[in-house]
């Protein structure tokens, strides 16, 4: 007797899809459950690697060497005069004076990152703006900050608005642009103001600045270029992008590391679960396989009625669970921003473009749909090999 | 196509203490189109006697021909491709899933063959309507009466076209009337080819008119009739 074998697997699907409809409420509960806790784990690992994609951005803006002064293991500021000594420098091909710092805007319970640069450097910049004043120059009291601190300080169009100097006397501002999406996660709560406006705002001195931007002319002269400055001021921290950008992936890599071990737990518990709902074979199945073998069905076929049975309810889950997390993640990942931006009081609306590795998409494959289908074929490879004879 | 068994021993649970000897040298032989009871009180081995010529599970030790076949050394995978081939079984308690509709219930041994689903409808529709359970066709197996049940295992049974039947106390849980009915479509089948092989101590079956020969058993060995 011939057997057309594709078929007899065609069959075997067949009947393994209608005793899944038959234990529906079953199988719908471990599908749902299923699925959240890979929504959950994906939207983790998406909104990690669209986050480093994003901080891969910005450190596209920011400079090759930033250079800060220290005391007392502090940063501090620094006078202006220095960069005269960076002129000495061959293979500097501009030096930036910044002021970088945190204003606490006590009525929204928010913190601002303020950056000051010289009016030329920001016309120079070329930030991506919107809602802009018709100079496109930042002339002395106008400043460009990001849609988010516009919405938490209510101004909508309003463009006069104004912060508080240390000893609380009132620095009035306009606001000449707005920056546009695409610099989110550094411009989130960022105000951009010329130099003046910020030493004003912060009470310092005259000359004082922050830090000093640098930019080289061969990117690969960085390092040595960051010796030399470092070996010549040696009251100075010398930054350079590279060690920006791996401060930023150990922020991120731990946080995410630490929330993935947490989801991967949760994980594994239900696997456990699974496990321990799945292998218990009731007496109902296991005359079921039983009559089955006795009828005619190998114990091929019973194992490969139990892959099709857990592999559609897992299969399905993980790809219902990364559909979802991908639209979270897309749509700003809203559940997981408290755990990976908790740093900023004023939550930046953030741009993510969810990025699947194959990587992630393995892992989330090894740590579901695996060790499910373990979970049901292996106890059924135990009752697969159960005799015939048992049902006379 | 015949059966013939030779010094047919079947121990359980060998080498353990359970070890129970079901069968003790059996010897016998059935001619094709024969109609057998076999006769004996619980626990005397009539089951195993039966799984044996049903190619469920081989003999300890002797020659068990089914057939064509000698089926004592085979492997218990070929001897489920056999049985596929040569047996049609119907159980005490039917063993029929309940969830699963009448046409499905009897279609099931054709899954394995690769039977595609129109042909498993084509092949099942003459047996429903031979045993007249067409109507309930659709129904779930767990929701039809106990006689239609018992014709949905016989059903079940012929859809491979076995040579041989197989029962095993096929009318311990039928009243009288649905017996005898079972006993009527059996000895049609018996008229159509088929070697049937009944094993009961219910005097409805053992003493139908129909039965060529009666084989009595007792612990484990042929009850040999006294000599006149
Ligand atoms: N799977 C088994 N394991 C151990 N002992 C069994 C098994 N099946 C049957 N027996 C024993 O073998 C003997 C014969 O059983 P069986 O063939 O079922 O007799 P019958 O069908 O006539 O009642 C009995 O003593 C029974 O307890
Ligand atoms: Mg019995």
């Amino acid at each position: 007797m011939q057997i057309n074998p594709f078929q007899r697997q065609c069959n075997i699907l067949d009947y393994a899809l209608s005793s899944l409809w038959r234990r529906k409420l079953k199988n719908a509960g471990i599908l749902v459950i299923f699925s959240l806790v890979i929504f959950l784990v994906a939207s983790f690992q998406l909104l990690t690697r669209s986050l480093l994609g994003t901080a891969d951005e910005i450190l596209a803006f920011a400079p090759d060497i930033t250079l800060q002064k220290l005391s007392a293991g502090r940063q501090v500021d620094m006078s202006e005069a220095r960069l005269a000594h960076l002129a000495g420098i061959f293979g500097i091909a501009e030096t930036m004076p910044r002021i970088w710092g945190y204003y606490f805007d006590e009525t929204n319970g928010a913190n601002y990152t303020v950056i000051g640069l010289a009016e030329e450097k920001i016309a120079a910049a070329g930030f991506p703006l919107t809602g802009q004043e018709e100079t496109g120059f930042l002339k002395r009291g106008g400043v460009i900050m990001s849609p988010a601190v516009r919405d938490n300080m209510g101004l909508g169009e309003r463009r006069a608005f104004s912060l508080f100097r240390p000893d609380l006397s009132q620095v009035s501002f306009r606001v000449a642009g707005v920056f546009s999406k695409e610099t989110n996660l550094v411009s989130g709560d960022t105000i951009l103001m010329c130099l003046e406006d910020a030493r004003d705002l912060f009470a310092l001195d005259d000359n004082a600045v922050t830090d000093i931007a640098i930019y080289v002319t061969n990117p690969l002269e960085i390092d040595n270029i960051a010796r030399k400055i470092a070996e010549m001021m040696p009251d100075t921290r010398v930054l350079t992008r590279s060690q920006i950008r791996k401060t930023y992936q150990a922020v991120f890599g731990w946080r995410s590391g630490f929330g993935s071990i947490c989801l991967l737990s949760a994980l594994a518990s239900f696997v456990i679960l699974a496990w321990d709902k799945a292998s218990g074979l009731s007496q109902e199945e296991k005359r079921e396989i039983g009559i089955l073998k006795f009828l005619g069905f190998e114990t091929r076929d019973i194992l490969a009625l139990r892959f099709w049975e857990s592999g559609l309810v897992s299969g399905l889950a993980l790809v219902i669970g990364l559909t979802l997390a991908y639209i979270h993640v897309a749509s700003g990942g809203a559940l997981f921003q408290p755990i990976l931006l908790g740093w900023s009081v004023l939550r930046p609306e953030l741009f993510l473009t969810p990025a699947l590795q194959f990587s992630d998409f393995l892992l989330l494959f090894s740590f579901s749909v695996l060790p499910y289908l373990a979970a049901t074929i292996i106890p059924a490879w135990r009752s697969a090999i159960i005799r015939a004879d048992t049902v006379i | 196509m015949r059966i013939e068994l030779q010094n047919v021993k079947k121990i359980y649970n060998q080498g353990m203490a359970s070890e129970v000897k079901a069968l003790r040298s059996v010897s016998l032989s059935i001619e094709q189109g024969a109609m057998v009871c076999l006769r004996g009180a619980s626990g005397s081995g009539k089951s195993t006697l039966l799984s044996i010529m049903g190619c469920v599970f081989p003999p300890t030790s002797g020659k068990a021909i089914v057939g064509d076949k000698q089926i004592s050394r085979l492997p218990d995978r070929f001897l489920t491709l056999y049985r596929r081939e040569m047996i049609g079984f119907i159980f005490q308690r039917f063993n029929v899933l309940p969830q699963l509709s009448v046409i499905e219930n009897i279609t099931l041994p054709l899954l394995p063959l690769g039977v595609s689903p129109k042909e498993r409808v084509r092949r099942a529709k003459p047996l429903l309507e031979k045993l007249s359970i067409t109507h309930r066709q659709d129904f779930p197996a767990g929701n039809i009466s106990g006689g239609e049940l018992q014709r949905v295992a016989i059903a079940r049974a012929l859809i491979n076209d076995p040579p041989f039947l197989l029962a095993d106390e096929p009318t311990a849980h039928l009243d009288t009337r649905l017996s005898l009915e079972f006993m009527d479509i059996v000895c049609g089948l018996k008229k159509a080819g088929k070697t049937v092989i009944l094993a009961s101590h219910d005097p409805l079956v053992a003493d139908h008119e129909e039965v060529d020969r009666i084989i009595d058993i007792r612990d484990g060995q042929l009850v040999l009739p006294k000599s006149p």
